[in-house]
């Protein structure tokens, strides 16, 4: 068997697997757990979207948010004005954020480093606030509303009752699903290998004939695609509108990938559980010495940001890097 | 034509302060290579220290004064405590490569901004304060006119004048300035030279802190102190840097006042929720046409 | 004296030094020569620290100086002039100079100025040029600052790499014979590296010769120069 279709085999086994657990954590989650999970797998796509880009290919943006608002909206647009259905109306999502991913690309290609950073976080502001900007057609501060719908009758009729954050994270798993299987596939494939040797010496890549431009484009439009993904699922919660995308969420998202291990697969997944997670946990572990309110608000970030600035010293590989390590020794 | 004058002086005061913002960037960048997305978090810090002395009962200039070492103490202790130990690291798979080594100091410095706005959230709550400024901030009254500029503003942008003939002497007429610019531009010679790089880096996050902080205490009194307010700030010195020459102090100064009557002219005679476009368009375009800035050397690494 | 014994310096999997010993008299110039990536870069930026040593010891007036960083070996005498014309093209050729007296400005200001006449004597093309930019100099002047920089922190201990790289025989002439003078005059130590043998032996007084990051000879210069198959065998001339 060649290596190619082991590695696919592979991918598709360790696919299933994952949605056979999420499913069974479905079932077994009160409906709060159940939300925040569902955010989780849609910070998992999120932050996919920086393993491809920041971890694979060595470019930074801290805008993904705003490729995210960029999905919503076109969802949104979608669902209010044309009367798509919600399938129908994230592909349509997909797709403007691939098209908004091939646009900030170009402008992006030339640029790297702290450049790239600050041009990013500019364009993660500007873009929520398009939204206030054009009102009528966006909403402005509030924004529009959208939502999963109900659980459709065959799965109320194969499940019984399914809630409306058990539907949330069940209607957002296969997308989770589909964009690990893709991450995989893609990161093993050429094109993948490609990638990660234009990170590591632009020069000797541009001298072996890479096209540097054209690949630092692809990575952003395909990086976008899963962006803009994240960002419809996120709005489907509810509410598409500035508020929903501010610049902290690019932030936590990097937050995510760093912590979890910016160029794992498995890193992504822990990151994004863990930012999700973490306001829980620290609140649970800080109640028996009961916090003031003022202290209680800002020890998640508190903690957050203090675990990014030691991995990034200590363990830039992020906890992913650790375990991988491990494997490898034993 | 009033409306017009107004914009004006409005701009070029916000626009020395952006000045300011965009000079520390650029003093960071040039003494250490980095790019500090931290950095109006420190002078957030600072600005609640002085704050704080405000409010009992000290007078602002010792307030300021305080705040403005206290600045230059975070802008060290950020070099000795995050950036020396991450410069130091060589060994990790992932910061082998140079695109990796210049985005890692960056996401370095958006934790530190997050611990600041964290910590400043602990001990001063989230409720926005305001800011006293030394100088009346009334109208200036001239032959019985009121003009559109106040006290205030005259002596932000006297402060910025001061600050920038301060460091160009720094730098061209002191040893410790020809031995920042010699480690900026090659570290290698510099060593061999005698010159102390580590020292050289953190005195230049230290002189960076001060003018942040200059900055934040500046800009605090029309715009209220809370832990997120001068992040705009920093967007804006961001943009003010690139479109002046990441690596020109001056350069910089001039991106600070343009980008100053840019926001100004956006405010008045277009809406301010358009600020922030305005910000992109300018930064792709310069990027786009001259990617240095308008004083920035060819030479300055093409990132 | 300079003193090194089984010095080892690696780049990741490279030894680019595997094993040297040698030894250089005070008041002696010393030259190293070799074909290229034989070592010799190598050895110098392993003496100034710029390279870290796998393993081996140096040492200077029987001090040694491993572990010690750049900056503190510049305060020990040692001076290095690396390869290619090392000067901040960005800085006026004066503040390429007074930058390699930075570090004793403050203890001795009235020496800097001293020894920053002295190097616009014996390099007065300098000093018509003082206020010009370092990038917009000929190469041989570059490299005229390049000794200078080093010069001016009065070093006892000279690390010159090939001063001759790109220039026309007439001025590499000029050079070596301003070093010879210093050397003479002064009592200065000087380690030479050199792919242009003759010019090197013809003033030096000891000749070390490496190959692939060992010495394969270490003769007084004449006896070297002298031997034509030991030069027809390392260098193919
Ligand atoms: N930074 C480096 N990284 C990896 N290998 C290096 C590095 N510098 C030198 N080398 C290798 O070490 C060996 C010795 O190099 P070195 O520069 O010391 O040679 P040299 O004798 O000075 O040559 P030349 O006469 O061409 O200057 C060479 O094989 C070279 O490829
Ligand atoms: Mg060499």
């Amino acid at each position: 068997m060649s290596k190619a279709s082991s590695y696919g085999r592979k991918n598709l086994v360790i696919s299933i697997l994952f949605t056979a657990l999420v499913f069974f954590l479905s079932i077994k989650l009160d409906p709060y757990n159940q939300g925040q999970l569902s955010v989780a797998l849609m910070f998992f796509i999120g932050i996919l979207s920086i393993v491809l880009l920041t971890g694979a290919s060595g470019q930074i943006s801290l805008g993904q948010g705003a490729l995210m608002a960029v999905g919503g909206f076109a969802a949104a647009l979608g669902i209010l004005n044309l009367g798509l259905s919600i399938w129908l109306a994230i592909a349509l999502a997909v797709f403007a954020a691939l098209l908004a991913g091939l646009l900030l690309g170009i402008a992006a290609a030339r640029l790297s480093g702290p450049y790239l950073a600050g041009t990013t976080l500019v364009i993660a502001l500007a873009i929520p606030s398009l939204a206030t900007r054009f009102e009528s057609v966006f909403g402005g501060d509030v924004g529009l509303t959208i939502d999963f719908g109900n659980p459709p009758a065959w799965l109320t009729s194969l499940m019984g009752e399914v809630g409306y954050e058990q539907w949330q994270l069940l209607a957002t798993l296969p997308f989770a699903t589909l964009a690990l299987f893709f991450t995989s596939n893609i990161l093993n494939s050429r094109t993948g290998r490609s990638w990660r040797a234009l990170r590591d010496n632009e020069v000797a890549a541009s001298l072996a004939g890479m096209k540097i431009s054209e690949t630092k484009i692809f990575v952003f439009v395909i990086s976008s695609g899963f962006a803009g993904l994240a960002g419809v699922l996120y709005g489907l919660r509810g509410i598409v509108g500035p508020s929903v995308y501010p610049i902290s969420l690019s932030l936590l998202l990097l937050t995510g990938a760093v912590l979890g291990g910016i160029r794992s697969i498995l890193g992504a997944l822990i990151g994004a559980l863990l930012v999700v997670f973490l306001p829980d946990l620290v609140e649970w572990a800080s109640a028996s010495f009961s916090p003031s309110e003022q202290i209680a608000n800002y020890l998640p970030a508190m903690i957050s940001s203090l675990l990014l600035i030691l991995t990034v010293v200590l363990n830039p590989g992020g906890i992913a890097h650790g375990l991988h390590h491990k494997k490898r020794h034993h | 034509m009033d409306i017009f004058l107004s914009a004006i002086f409005a701009g070029t005061s916000r626009g020395a302060i952006y000045a300011l913002a965009a000079l520390g960037l650029v003093l960071v960048w040039r003494g250490a290579g980095v790019v500090n997305f931290a950095q109006m978090g420190q002078a957030m810090f600072s600005t609640y220290i002085a704050s704080t002395l405000i409010a009992q009962n000290y007078s602002y200039w010792i307030a300021f004064v305080v705040a403005l070492i206290s600045g230059g103490v975070l802008g060290g202790l950020v070099d000795l405590l995050v950036m020396r130990p991450l410069n130091r690291k060589r060994s990790s798979s992932v910061l082998d490569s140079p695109a990796m080594r210049s985005t890692v100091p960056v996401i370095a410095s958006l934790g530190i901004l997050g611990v600041l706005q964290a910590a400043a959230g602990m001990i001063w709550a989230a409720e926005e304060r305001g800011f006293p400024t030394p100088v009346n901030s009334l109208g200036l009254v001239i032959n019985g006119k009121i003009m559109p500029f106040t006290a205030f503003d005259l002596f932000v942008i006297g402060i910025v004048f001061v600050t920038l003939l301060a460091t160009t002497f720094f730098f061209k007429g002191t040893g410790m300035g020809l031995a920042m610019r010699a480690s900026a531009l090659n570290p290698e010679v510099a060593r061999l030279s005698g010159i102390r790089i580590g020292l050289v880096r953190t005195l230049s996050w230290v002189i960076s802190g001060v003018a942040s902080s200059l900055a934040g205490l500046l800009v605090t009194p029309s715009a209220n102190l809370s832990p997120y307010t001068l992040d705009l700030i920093l967007i804006i010195g961001f943009t003010a840097a690139v479109v002046g020459g990441l690596d020109s102090l001056l350069g910089s100064v001039i991106g600070g006042f343009a980008l100053g009557l840019l926001v100004s002219f956006v405010n008045v005679y277009d809406a301010p929720e358009d600020i922030f476009l305005a910000i992109l368009i300018v930064l792709l375009t310069v990027l786009v046409i001259r990617p240095q800035g308008i004083l920035g050397s060819k030479e300055v690494r093409r990132v | 004296m300079l003193e090194i014994k089984d010095l080892v310096t690696e780049y990741g999997s490279v030894k680019a030094l595997n094993g040297i010993s040698l030894l250089a008299h005070e008041g002696k110039i010393t030259t190293v020569i070799g074909a290229n990536g034989a070592g010799k870069s190598t050895l110098l930026r392993t003496i100034s620290a710029l390279e870290h040593p796998h393993s081996g010891s140096i040492s200077w007036k029987n001090k040694s100086i491993v572990g010690l960083s750049p900056e503190k070996i510049v305060r020990l005498g040692i001076a290095h002039v690396p390869e290619g014309h090392a000067v901040i093209s960005q800085l006026s050729v004066e503040e390429n100079i007074q930058m390699g007296a930075l570090f004793r400005m403050r203890s001795n200001k009235a020496d800097v100025r001293l020894a920053i006449q002295e190097i616009y004597q014996l390099f007065p093309r300098l000093e018509e040029r003082k206020k010009q930019l370092a990038g917009s100099l000929s190469g041989g002047e570059r490299q005229m600052l390049a000794i200078s920089r080093a010069l001016v922190s009065r070093p006892s201990l000279l690390l010159l790499d090939e001063p001759s790289l790109g220039l026309a025989p007439l001025v590499v002439e000029q050079i070596i014979q301003t070093v010879n003078d210093l050397c003479r005059n002064t009592g200065l130590t000087v380690l030479l590296v050199e792919q242009n043998a003759n010019t090197a032996l013809g003033v030096a007084d000891h000749g070390i010769l490496l190959s692939l990051g060992t010495v394969a000879a270490d003769l007084p210069a004449a006896q070297m120069k002298a031997d034509v198959a030991l030069r027809a065998a390392y260098l193919g001339y």
